[in-house]
């Protein structure tokens, strides 16, 4: 049984949709992460969790409570938002026992809580700071304990980690996760990072125009995208259309190149255009190992990305990109050669419009 | 004595301006009131915290004076005769009435980026954390917003304590406040004694220095959590 659930949930501001018929099921413990571009409706879609918005149709369950005209405060539910929205009057100390004073916890019970929290974070050496006086990455983990101290069926997290620096940004996220797993607690994270998505959840929903596109597990979601916008947004990707020669078996024609997919051409005709991607990863020279799906391409360009290195290819009229690991041992052709590449028929996708 | 009556006045206006403007500021940027308002009452704040001195009290004078235009029309089509009830324009209640009328702009003008300057975060993760929109301004907003009112509010009373022109133009000298008299002590028409007169000035100097002082340091501990 889904421990969060949400049915049919619409958004709407004035004649714009910003959240479309939006269905979810939660398990308790789950980790899943809102990922799509900006003004995709992830946001909102948070927040009417937390209870900032009302839905406009629909309803939010949680744990069999149907809570979705319930105010913000009754919910009990945690957020952390992506400016830290940390008290500036307020110590650390204070801003985490903030939750269970005006909930009139008892001052002891408060006392040790806090104290549980801000050994959770590790910064016991700056309970009696002022949010001015810790750094960004600090101040999103007393957000965080804030959150936690009161011990919130949900946990909301809104972008957390867009204001800080990249190195900040990987070692806090591992840090939420362990948490997160430590507590058991439901969570939902908002970002448009695919990155930060896929590493953190265990499951992702893409979003996209106020709808989901695909949820799946983050290697569902790289490996097999349904729609172009999937395999867009997720990961880089090369796409193209081809002709159906033979749905039966897959076989595509592209611009007179043959290539096989057994990726769904079974419910489709004979002579029907579709839409197929590659990863550029799953192209390898010829030489280098399995010899389905062999074509000829030139090369346009070579781009180093340190440890990946990115060729481009013409195949057809088409360009290609295609990633190879980066090793001294690595003979690169120029710019300008012809070479074969291949990649397995499973590599190749048939994309959803 | 003089002092006192100056301190009065200005503390008076401060506290009646302070609290009129706070509540406009409020209204027009977190209070819910129609976003429109808010140009009309920032331009209407900035002209009227500079309409000062003698056009100000002929101003009051015209309108609500003895012989002023709404006295008039109070008197004349509604049967209310606010001098008989006991109002004197001419009286330190009219002065502090009139000082009000720059008062408040200034405090509008100074609370409202304050007021702006609340995040709306704040109050979603307070709410989210269970607290009442009560429980909020309490423990929240007014403690952020607390030096920025301490502080604009001592500048009201620097900003009335220093007033003399218009004190000057309503009552022509019967209110005996500071800077009246000091006028009166170094002009010399029948007092002259400017030692006496500079003796109160540097009075004046060290009570608006030390309301200076007040508002610094409260803006910067504003600024320091705000940062």
């Amino acid at each position: 049984m889904s421990y969060l659930s949400l049915s049919n949930v619409t958004k709407q501001f004035g004649d714009t949709t910003v959240v479309d018929n939006f269905n979810l099921e939660i398990a308790k413990g789950e980790f899943v992460s809102f990922l799509g571009p900006s003004g995709c409706g992830k946001t909102t879609t948070l927040r009417m969790v937390a209870g900032f918005e009302t839905p406009s149709s629909g309803n939010i369950l949680l744990n069999g409570v149907d809570i979705t005209h319930n105010a913000p405060n009754q919910r009990n539910v945690g957020m952390i938002f992506q400016s830290y929205a940390l008290f500036p009057n307020m110590t650390v100390a204070q801003n985490i026992g903030f939750g269970l004073k005006v909930r009139k916890e008892a001052d002891d019970v408060v006392k040790q809580r806090v104290s549980e929290m801000i050994s959770l974070i590790h910064l016991e050496a700056h309970a009696n700071k002022y949010p001015y006086q810790l750094s960004g990455g600090q101040q999103q983990r007393v957000s965080l304990a804030r959150a936690l101290a009161i011990r919130p069926q949900v946990l909301l997290l809104d972008e957390p980690l867009s204001a800080l620096d990249a190195k900040i940004r990987v070692s806090l996220r591992s840090e939420i996760r362990s948490i997160q797993k430590t507590l058991g607690i439901t969570a939902i994270f908002v970002t448009h990072d695919q990155e930060e998505a896929l590493s953190i959840s265990d499951r992702v929903v893409v979003m996209n125009a106020g709808e989901i596109e695909q949820v799946g597990t983050p290697f569902e979601i790289y490996n097999f995208p349904k729609t172009r916008f999937v395999a867009n947004f997720v990961g880089s990707l090369n796409t193209a259309k081809a002709e159906i020669l033979d749905p039966a078996s897959g076989l595509l024609n592209m611009e007179g190149i043959q290539l096989q997919t057994d990726d769904g051409t079974k419910n489709r005709k004979k002579g029907d255009t579709v839409t197929f991607a590659i990863r550029p990863e799953r192209f390898s020279f010829v030489s280098e190992g399995k010899k389905e799906n062999v074509v000829e391409g030139r090369v346009v360009n070579i781009t180093f990305l340190g440890s990946v290195v990115r060729i481009q290819l013409q195949i057809g009229k088409t360009n290609f990109n295609m990633d190879t690991f980066n090793r001294p041992s690595l003979e690169l052709p120029k710019i300008g050669d012809s070479c074969q590449v291949s990649c397995s028929k499973k590599a190749v996708l048939i994309l959803e419009d | 004595m003089l002092i006192e009556l100056s301190i009065q006045i200005s503390a008076i206006t401060a506290l009646g301006g302070g609290i009129l403007g706070f509540l406009l500021a409020y209204s027009v940027t977190v209070g819910g009131l129609p976003k429109s308002l808010r140009p009309i009452l920032m331009t209407f704040s900035g002209v009227a915290s500079n309409f000062a001195g003698v056009p100000l009290a002929f101003a009051f004078v015209a309108t609500i004076g003895r012989q002023g235009f709404i006295t008039h029309i109070l008197r004349d089509y509604l049967g209310v005769d606010v001098y008989s009830a006991g109002f004197n324009l001419y009286s330190f209640a009219g002065l502090s009435l009139v000082y009000m009328y720059f008062q408040f702009p200034l405090m509008v003008l100074i609370m409202a980026p304050a007021l702006d300057g609340l995040k709306r975060e704040w109050r979603e993760a307070a709410e989210n954390l269970g607290a009442s929109s009560t429980q909020y301004w309490l423990k929240v907003a007014l403690p952020v917003l607390l030096p920025s009112i301490l502080g604009a509010m001592i500048l009201l009373f620097g900003n009335a304590f220093g007033a003399y022109a218009t004190a000057y133009a309503l009552t022509g000298g019967r209110i005996g406040i500071v800077t009246i008299q000091i006028g009166a002590q170094i002009r010399g028409d029948v007092l002259y004694n400017p030692g006496l007169g500079y003796a109160m000035a540097v009075g004046m100097v060290i009570i608006m220095a030390i309301s200076l002082a007040g508002y610094s340091w409260l803006q910067a501990k504003t600024e320091r959590w705000l940062r």
